[in-house]
């Protein structure tokens, strides 16, 4: 079971001082924002999104699809229309194009969903309310006995309350 | 050396936005989810738009029962109104994606607050169109012909045809427009979760959220997710209409068979685009209480934008008629001098005035400021490209190149009340869409709010009140 402490904050500047002290203490710790700030992902410092592999791997797969598809019924069945060779490749890359944004855009959807972990079924743990309004929160995982020194490190860092959550 | 005159007022509009009413987000959140309290006159608005599409699925109804004669369609006219439409409804769809996706990567500010407005219009718009090749083929149960499978001998659909092409564009641009609509709301409707007292209601906001919870990675891969959705969408909005162009430009018929169509396409379709968001956010803004998120600054930037648009498609407008001199092919010459002076001068000089003329006076800046003259002016747009379809389609198909060919076309009351029904229709799905999800992004509003800070300094080297001007005295007009 996960266990922890849940800290709001009001300002902004708080929150990344108290990102930097949580790192330096060696912490594992989520933080929440109502939308994103680069100062905060400055003080967390993430490593760069992956979602742009899966990008470029389904708009390979989709320009591929719609090109092979276009010239496999071509010859499949082969009929002259318009005087056009029966494998048109300028006619097709419109087909190679649709299925290349189709495919790649919802790759990316799905990544995003892969690393966010969404859909979640619970989302209550380690989460308040007032994350999704106006205030700034972490979420600390740690063992009991280094709970207490974290709820000193979020106060002294101006967090307006901290609560326990298991 | 010149003096330096000060301008009548600011002009202020730019890609860098504030919005001086707007305190902190708790602000934000209170009054846009205010807006989603039903009101009077958003049932009667609603019950209006209802009426008119059941005025459509009768005459609907009445023509799939009577045959698909009872539309206007007289050889050789034998598409009108509702290709007309079809091509109407997926340009409207244009301004939506333009304004999501490319003013997003051009990191144009005064997007932010209409932006939802613009790809909500965006969807209902693409979802109205698709309605029309099903309605035009006059057997809908047989739509399904369209979607490319093979038959039981395996022959496919022709990939080579330019109909095959539209169906791959507009099911895509629906299915990209629609995640891209549902993913930019994911946000907004943990908000909504997080504030609803209704425990029935939370519930399904719950499931419709996916559990969002605002963590920084969920952030993280959002906006990354959201940098190539609109990375996508670009060349999507640009190509899907340029495909559409293509229904027409692969034809060898005078007024169709030209290479500038598809740009020409794409121009008119986000000028019809700009002209609709006008005519949904400007009632908005003033019924919904939302003139100091959607403001003046707002409206005179994207009043710019419409400008543009409609500089183009004149320019578009001039140069057909140029080619047509140019070529040498007196068909094209005869075709053209018909268009304007001939059987359908009406119609051209609507479309003319409408598009061309008319929107010349956003080059004042009191008239860009004027969100009653930007109202009215979408009226016109809106009617003037209805107009610019017309224009290019019928006269096209009732004056081809021999004169035995030559006819006339006049829309039936099937057609009309079709019509009809689509912006009774399209309006149905808009105006339930802005009582159940906020109509501007809350999340992306909050981004241009300046944050609370304990202190003055900027943390981590950041300067925290980013590139937004000081929050002081208000800009004069900025509410009007």
């Amino acid at each position: 079971m996960r266990r922890g402490l849940v800290a709001a904050f009001r300002e902004l500047d708080a929150i990344c001082d108290a990102i930097e002290a949580l790192k330096k203490q060696k912490y594992d710790f989520t933080v929440y924002t109502p939308t994103p700030r680069h100062e905060i992902e400055h003080a967390v410092a993430p490593p760069m999104s992956p979602v742009r592999r899966y990008t470029l791997i389904g708009g390979l797969l989709g320009l591929t699809f719609g090109y092979w598809i276009a010239v496999w019924t071509s010859e499949y069945w082969p009929l002259v229309v318009g005087g056009k060779a029966i494998a048109s490749w300028i006619p097709y890359t419109i087909i190679g194009f649709e299925m290349m944004v189709l495919v790649g855009a919802l790759s990316t959807v799905a990544a995003m969903f892969i690393h966010s972990g969404i859909p979640k079924i619970t989302a209550t743990i380690g989460f308040d309310p007032r994350f999704s309004h106006g205030d700034y929160g972490i979420f600390v995982e740690a063992p009991p006995e280094r709970l207490k020194a974290a709820e000193d490190t979020l106060r002294a860092h101006g967090a307006v309350d901290v609560r326990g959550e298991s | 050396m010149a003096s330096f005159v000060e301008p009548l007022r600011p002009n202020i509009a730019s890609a860098d936005v504030a919005l001086p009413g707007v305190r902190d987000y708790e602000q934000v959140d209170d009054e846009i989810i205010a807006t989603l309290k039903p009101s009077a006159g958003w049932f009667g608005a609603l019950g209006v738009s209802i009426l008119l599409f059941l005025v459509g699925a009768a005459a609907w109804i009445y023509q799939i029962y009577w045959g698909l004669g009872n539309a206007g369609y007289a050889p050789p006219v034998m598409w009108g109104v509702y290709i007309i439409t079809f091509v109407f409804w997926v340009g409207i769809g244009h301004a939506g994606t333009l304004i999501s996706a490319i003013l997003f990567l051009f990191r144009a500010g005064f997007r932010t607050t209409i932006y939802r407005c613009a790809e909500a219009m965006t969807v209902f718009a693409v979802m109205t169109a698709g309605l029309f090749p099903i309605i035009h083929i006059g057997r809908p149960w047989k739509f399904f012909w369209l979607i490319p499978y093979p038959n039981w001998r395996m022959i496919w659909p022709n990939f080579k045809s330019p109909l095959v092409w539209d169906v791959f564009a507009i099911s895509t641009y629906l299915t990209v427009s629609a995640t891209f609509l549902y993913v930019g709301l994911i946000p907004d409707i943990a908000v909504l979760r997080d504030r609803e007292t209704n425990p029935m209601r939370k519930q399904i906001l719950a499931v419709l959220s996916l559990g969002w919870r605002n963590s920084e990675p969920e952030w993280r891969h959002f906006m990354k997710m959201y940098l190539f959705l609109a990375a996508f969408s670009t060349p999507l909005v640009l190509s899907v209409h340029s495909v559409v162009s293509f229904d027409f430009a692969m034809a060898l018929t005078p007024g169709w068979h030209a290479t500038i169509f598809a740009p020409y396409f794409v121009a008119g379709a986000i000028f019809s685009g700009v002209g609709m968001v006008f005519t949904i956010i400007i009632p908005i803004r003033r019924f919904f209480s939302l003139r100091h998120y959607v403001t003046i600054n707002h409206l005179d930037a994207a009043a710019k934008l419409c400008l543009f648009t409609s500089l183009i498609v004149g320019c578009a407008y001039l140069i057909e008629f140029w080619v047509a001199w140019y070529s040498g092919v007196a068909v094209e010459q005869e075709f053209f001098w018909n268009r304007v002076f001939g059987q359908w001068w009406w119609s051209a000089w609507i479309m003319l005035i409408c598009n061309m003329v008319l929107p010349l006076s956003l080059f004042s800046q009191q008239l860009r400021r004027n969100p009653t003259w930007l109202f009215i002016l979408s009226i016109f747009i809106n009617i003037g490209m209805w107009f610019e379809r017309f224009v290019i389609i019928v006269p096209s198909l009732s004056h081809e190149f021999e004169p035995w060919q030559w006819g006339h076309y006049a829309p039936s009351w099937v057609d009309v009340s079709i019509l009809i029904g689509s912006f009774g229709w399209f309006f149905m799905w808009f105006l339930l869409f802005i009582k159940q999800l906020p109509v501007i992004a809350i999340s992306e509003v909050k981004e241009i709010v300046p944050p609370k800070l304990r202190t003055h300094a900027a943390p981590h080297g950041v300067d925290v009140s980013g590139h937004h001007p000081p929050y002081g005295v208000a800009t004069p007009g900025e509410f009007d």
